[in-house]
């Protein structure tokens, strides 16, 4: 039993840290003066797929590494932090879905040579004959692909195959959004393993939470250490110390939930449902949680649009959607049962 | 996939692209990857020790308070130490096996398990006094008292709060004088658990007026049978008639000086090495159990509600909470153990998760009484698995630091924050 990253894996976190600091600083979000917003980042899939990010839990076989689910939710965490686009939730879950129904894009995939957004179900599903449903579409406006994250695991669907698109803008503004809708569509993916793309789209899910709640709560202690009010930084009054350990503690615990179900579900063993669950549980509501303390604390700047605490509160909610929110993933939690 | 690792930015790696990492990462797969396998060694210790707490696990029921308790938790203790099983983590030379903090972890995850008795009386002896007189002691000390506490022919009691002096714990002021080899003792101390089942008590003294307040402290080895000590029973709010703690009255009690741990003036030093330990790996046994707790209640829910109705009901999110928090407890436990396995001490995580816990447990306590509905106003004799644990859960936050002391070390000593 062992839960501590090894040397090499500190090393590719701090490789994938070094590279989104430099190529994807968060202040790479902040809007312009008239508001203009996007998302800047699919001029990384190429790098990262070069570098071999994008396909660290494949087979090598099918253009990746050959790693697993500890190091996808570990850099996953880095993507968090530093508000990674989301559809990096598509390039990784759609490689996986490739690979495994044998289509040949799985390694084009992997080197960032396709995009591929995510859908994300807006009500219910029916999934009779194909699956039909209104979605909201994430981050795919040149999409080729799509992954659908429905509550019984992610399926791939060409882009093509939904209709009605129409645009629609986005609380969190820097995820771009669409509406559109399926009829009867059949996945391109396989439904083989659906479990085990299920446990790792909510692992992942829990480590990207995990990074937001830690980069929250480092910029609010940043913040506590240099603010000054009554002739004291404001981090010195209890108030505010407080709010900043409560962060650090629903932090910590999110991580250590994420370590230890990645490892769960990187064996593959019988309870990485039910871990993957609970890691989505603790993280997303780290992520909710630490996002609106370290707005707090930062008082009338952290309600600007010039600062960055807005961002994480507003993808913290992102994530908590993806694939059913926190009041369903409990649910679905019940529904479960306890490993023995 | 491309070796060049080239950089469009300039930007350069300190390893050069995914061959060079990705080889020299799985080179190594063999040595220390995460994982929760456990060695073939490991789970025959397991095996051992499941075997063996099926057959001993006392079958009565744990009494709640004075001389019934104390002679149950001695003799389960004693049970224990006959069979191999107290000190799994201790080192040999003072009886114990000699074995990690996995195989303790092991020993508690099969004992929690088992349902065994959380024999508390003997907690203070166990996980405080005995790590500081083997970090601290003299040889005679430890050759008299070591064996005496794993062996379960002694309890221990924990004499640090004072009536003035509770989360200022480093302004304590009873007061010792050296007098010859003896230090002669008086003051008071309170909120002492289980004082009057004890036999030795963990002492901290003021044996310095004039020095800074940390450095006038000294850890004396009282042994609560000397003339001069008198206690006042405190009832607590569990349940009527409750004797848990007392009031510590000591009046020119002489303690010999060869009863001193660690240097005269340096108890501050030698008591927060003990707390670090209670903070640390000590609660482990707790982490551990409270799942079991957890699943009682759900079990207990899905009955009253259906299962179906959980899945929709508001006790069913909090439960669905409970379960994930109470897993996330058992990994931060883990992750705690493979640190201490790493050789590192527990550190700021340590901090976290008992602040974390500490509050958890009362949410759990807290649903079962929404579970059990109407009937949570009644009081049960005896085999009270919620109402009195709920109330206790009350202490969580008080006991051992407070919740906002808790908060302060976080935000002053994790976290940087200044005072
Ligand atoms: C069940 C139980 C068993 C115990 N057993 C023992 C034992 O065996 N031996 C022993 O020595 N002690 C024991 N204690 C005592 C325990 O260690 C103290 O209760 C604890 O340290 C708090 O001290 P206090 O009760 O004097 O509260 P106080 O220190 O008076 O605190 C009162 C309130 O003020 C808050 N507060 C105090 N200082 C600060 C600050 N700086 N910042 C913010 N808030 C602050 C506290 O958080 C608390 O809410 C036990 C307590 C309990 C409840």
């Amino acid at each position: 039993m062992h839960l501590l990253p090894t040397n090499e894996q500190v090393q590719i976190v701090d490789t994938v840290a070094a590279f989104l600091s430099n190529l994807a600083p968060v202040e790479r979000l902040r809007p312009d003066k008239h508001g203009q917003i996007g998302n800047p980042d699919a001029s990384l899939w190429p790098q990262l797929g070069e570098l071999g990010f994008l396909g660290l839990g494949l087979a090598e076989d099918d253009g990746g590494i050959g790693l697993g689910a500890v190091e996808e939710a570990l850099v996953f965490r880095e993507y968090g932090r530093n508000l990674v686009s989301t559809e990096i939730f598509g390039i990784t879950l759609g490689a996986h879905l490739a690979a495994e129904s044998n289509l040949n894009t799985a390694s084009e995939i992997v080197a960032g040579n396709i995009r591929v957004g995510i859908a994300n179900p807006r009500g219910a599903i029916t999934s009779e004959n194909g699956l039909s449903a209104s979605f909201h579409l994430m981050e795919a406006g040149e999409a080729e692909l799509i992954v659908v994250l429905t509550p019984d695991g992610p399926h791939l669907l060409p882009a093509s195959a939904f209709e009605d698109g129409e645009d629609c803008p986005g609380m969190d503004s820097h995820n771009l959004l669409h509406r559109a809708t399926l009829r009867n569509a059949r996945p391109l993916s396989s439904a083989a393993s659906s479990n085990a793309h299920r446990s790792r789209a909510l692992l992942l899910s829990a480590a990207y939470a995990s990074g937001l709640s830690k980069a929250a709560l480092d910029m609010a202690v940043d913040y506590a250490k240099m603010r000054e009010q009554f002739g004291k930084v404001i981090g010195s009054f209890q108030a505010v110390k407080h709010k900043c350990a409560d962060m650090a503690i629903a932090a910590e615990v999110a991580s250590c939930q994420v370590d230890f179900a990645s490892v769960v579900v990187a064996e593959n063993r019988p309870d990485a449902l039910y871990h993957a669950t609970a890691a989505k549980l603790v993280a997303v509501d780290a992520a909710l949680k630490n996002g609106a303390t370290n707005i707090q604390v930062h008082g009338a700047i952290g309600f600007t649009a010039e600062t960055d605490a807005h961002v994480y509160l507003k993808r913290a909610h992102t994530i908590d959607v993806l694939g059913g929110d926190l009041r369903k993933t409990r649910a679905s939690m019940m529904g479960q049962a306890a490993p023995a | 996939m491309s070796a060049s690792g080239d950089m469009s930015s300039g930007y350069s790696f300190n390893i050069h692209g995914p061959p060079a990492w990705a080889d020299n990462f799985c080179d190594c797969l063999e040595t220390s990857l995460m994982n929760l396998d456990f060695s073939p060694e490991d789970e025959a210790f397991r095996a051992e020790a499941r075997d063996w707490l099926h057959d001993n696990v006392p079958r009565e029921e744990r009494p709640p308070s004075d001389d019934g308790m104390r002679a149950f938790d001695l003799a389960w203790q004693k049970l224990q130490y006959d069979g191999g099983w107290a000190g799994v983590s201790w080192p040999e030379e003072y009886g114990g096996r000699g074995l990690g903090l996995t195989r303790q972890l092991i020993w508690y995850e099969e004992y929690a398990r088992a349902g065994a008795p959380n024999a508390e009386l003997l907690f203070v002896g166990c996980n405080h006094a005995a790590p500081t007189i083997m970090t601290w002691g003299t040889d005679e000390q430890k050759q008299y008292h070591l064996p005496r506490i794993l062996k379960g022919e002694v309890a221990w009691c924990q004499g640090f709060s004072e009536p003035n002096n509770g989360s200022d714990l480093g302004g304590l002021r009873c007061r010792a004088v050296v007098d010859g080899d003896h230090l002669v003792v008086n003051g008071s101390k309170i909120w002492t658990s289980s004082a009057h089942l004890a036999d030795w008590q963990e002492l901290l003294v003021r044996t310095d007026t004039v020095a800074p307040k940390h450095k006038g402290i000294s850890w004396v080895i009282c042994d609560m049978n000397t003339p001069g000590i008198e206690l006042r029973p405190i009832l607590i709010m569990t349940a009527p008639g409750h004797h848990h703690f007392n009031q510590v009255f000591y009046n020119n009690v002489r303690i010999p000086l060869s009863n001193v741990v660690g240097p005269l003036n340096e108890g501050w030093k030698v008591a927060m090495s003990t707390l670090g330990f209670e903070r640390g790996t000590a609660s482990m046994s707790e982490q551990i159990r409270y799942n079991v707790v957890v699943e009682k209640l759900v079990e207990m829910a899905r009955e009253r509600f259906g299962a179906s109705a959980l899945e929709h009901d508001e006790i069913g999110a909090r439960l669905a909470q409970l379960r994930a928090e109470s897993a996330a407890v058992r990994a931060m436990t883990y992750s705690i153990a493979s640190r201490a396995a790493g050789g590192q001490p527990p550190g700021s995580e340590a901090s976290l998760m008992r602040a974390f816990f500490s509050q958890l447990q009362q949410r759990i306590r807290r649903i079962a009484l929404d579970v059990i509905g109407e009937d949570a106003l009644e009081l049960p004799d005896t085999n009270d698995p919620w109402i009195r644990p709920y109330l206790r859960s009350y202490s969580n936050t008080i006991a051992a630091g407070t919740s906002e002391i808790q908060r302060n070390i976080i935000g002053e000593r994790v976290l940087g924050l200044p005072r």
